[in-house]
């Protein structure tokens, strides 16, 4: 079985493989002179060499770092207006018209203002990466608060269990596994948003040193740190579902059609 | 009483002292124009002055005003247009030393590139093509429409977009535009991989001497800071001449800073590097860029520059 699932796996990674060494191939058959493209030859070395000198690491720290961040405080702001929503209709009903006025802002919009108000550095990227992250998290916890099996309410109700108590020991455990699957939508969001901002306008990160190496003209590096930001989005989205099913095991799967 | 007031006067006087102490950053594109301040700071000369600089790269030069007005660099080094479209615009930034100028130098490296299949032999032969340039109202697109009006062309006959310098022999060689504004080292790059050939070096043309980048802070910074201010002229000066003169010293520096490989900033000379910035001199660009409709109110001179 295990073997077979190899096997498989293997047969995926036959195209990929194809494709880049018929492209390194071309390349070097035509001479590739190019300030855009460099043969996987090249960018596996500007990758290597990147490591070397510590250049990607740090990126990938001041990238994560703001990501991770903009993500904690989007999930505490979603989901704390996300549940408020869940829980009062009427609340629901007064914000609907301001919520659905901001939330199609497209972050990225901000950013020519929050460069005045803020400056260059994390605080910017921050706030831009919180911005975005709120949204997803806000409607979907909503979302999962309102699906709450009714009886489970009255059980709290019953109990006469204080507000607190009720969020903390009856809503949140309920709607848990839908609010991950939220959580996970907005980390991938919150990864773009850092390295877009970084590409825009922050000097820092993954993105500046993709828009630095090609002003260099280098494209080789410039696609290494592609290539590397695809493999750390790929990774996140690994460790997010592979603790998505730890944490909920078969209540994951319910969260999925959420 | 008196103790009171003394120790009022010593912590005033360190606090100024920690002020004029206090990092400053310069943000500058990855060009060669903010030369000068690179040397300065490898050459240990701010530090000479008493200063502690550290550059930031920027990626669009567009982006330098804002930067400076939210203090995450304190001197930033703008084009002339950038610069003057944002004090247009309500911006209190003021001039306070020059960075680099057009010189014959720089116009030998500055082309209008023409890809294969499409022949200029005079300026109105630009009508109908689509032209890349590196920033719409930018330094480059303006001097080409300046060059277009003194030649009699109409510039809105022609077809400007948006290309930047690296992906330029990319869309040249695709066909995607008919010509792009470049300078070196991409003339060179694009000659020898034969993609098209120079349909028009109008810097030549325009033979103009006025600045193209240079420092530019806030005025509420550069009024609290006259004396790091003068500093960083010194400083500046004192570099100027090691650009100008010291082409190993200059391409190591840009090197460092632009990331670019070492042979290809040995390959184009930097641009002339000229300290001192008077006001007369951004008369020429704010003359051009009132003509092309690119400024609303009429700028003084003699405030655009710190004395």
């Amino acid at each position: 079985m295990t073997t077979d699932r190899a096997k498989e796996k293997a047969k995926a990674l036959l195209l990929p493989l194809a494709v880049l060494l018929a492209f390194e191939a071309w390349a070097r058959a035509t001479h590739l002179q190019s300030d855009s493209l460099a043969p996987p030859s090249e960018i596996i070395m500007a990758l290597a060499g990147a490591f070397a000198d510590f250049s990607i690491l740090t990126a990938t720290r001041d990238t994560l770092f703001s990501a991770f961040a903009g993500l904690a405080i989007g999930t505490v702001i979603g989901l704390a207006l996300g549940i408020a929503f869940g829980i009062s209709d009427t609340l629901n009903r007064l914000m609907e018209v301001t919520v659905e006025a901001v939330r199609p802002i497209p972050s990225i919009a901000l950013l020519p203002i929050a460069l005045i108000a803020l400056g260059f550095g994390y605080r910017m990227e921050i706030v831009i990466v919180a911005f975005a992250c709120v949204w997803p998290i806000l409607i979907l916890s909503r979302a999962a608060v309102r699906s709450i099996e009714p009886r489970l309410m009255e059980v709290s109700r019953a109990l006469r269990l204080p507000a607190a108590q009720r969020v903390w020991k009856i809503i949140i455990p309920a709607a848990l596994p839908r609010i991950f699957v939220a959580f996970r939508l907005s980390a991938g969001i919150a990864l773009i948003v850092a390295v877009t901002v970084e590409i825009a306008i922050n000097p820092l990160g993954l993105g500046a040193g993709i828009m630095l190496a090609q002003q260099a003209l280098r494209p080789d590096l410039m696609l290494a740190y592609l290539v590397w930001i695809g493999a750390i989005g790929y990774a996140l989205n690994i460790l997010l579902v592979v603790a998505q099913h730890r944490l909920f095991g078969r209540a994951a799967l319910s969260g999925d059609s959420a | 009483m008196k103790t009171i007031l003394a120790t009022l006067a010593v912590s005033l006087a360190l606090t100024g002292a920690a002020v004029a102490q206090a990092k400053i950053q310069v943000g500058c594109t990855a060009t060669s124009d903010c030369a000068s301040a690179m040397v300065a700071i490898d050459e240990s000369i701010f530090k000479k002055h008493g200063l502690d600089v550290e550059m930031t790269p920027i990626g669009i030069n567009s982006n330098i005003p804002a930067a400076i007005l939210s203090n995450s660099i304190q001197i930033g080094g703008p084009t002339s247009t950038v610069f003057l479209q944002a004090v247009d615009g309500g911006l209190d930034l003021v001039a306070i030393a020059g960075a680099s100028v057009m010189s014959p130098v720089n116009q030998d490296s500055i082309a209008a590139f023409v890809r294969n299949g499409i022949t200029i032999k005079e300026p109105k032969d630009f009508v109908g093509k689509k032209v890349g340039a590196p920033g719409l109202n930018a330094f480059l697109h303006v001097l080409f429409v300046k060059w277009l009006v003194d030649k009699g062309v109409d510039p809105r006959r022609v077809n400007f977009v948006e290309v930047t310098f690296p992906t330029m022999s990319d869309i040249i060689k695709s066909g995607g535009v008919d010509a792009v504004l470049t300078a070196e080292p991409f003339v060179t790059r694009m000659l020898n991989a034969g993609l098209g050939s120079v349909g028009a070096r109008y810097a030549v043309e325009l033979a103009r001497t006025e600045p193209i980048i240079f420092y530019a802070a806030s005025r509420e910074w550069a009024d609290k800071n006259a004396v790091a201010i003068k500093k960083f002229r010194d400083a500046i000066a004192e570099s100027a001449l090691i650009v100008n003169g010291d082409r190993e010293k200059a391409s190591a520096s840009i090197a460092k800073f632009t990331k670019q490989p070492i042979e290809l900033v040995k390959a184009t000379p930097p641009n002339q590097s000229e300290p001192v910035l008077k006001p007369e001199q951004l008369s020429w660009w704010i003359e051009v860029m009132s003509s092309q409709k690119m400024l609303q109110s009429r700028l003084d001179t003699a405030k655009l520059v710190l004395k």
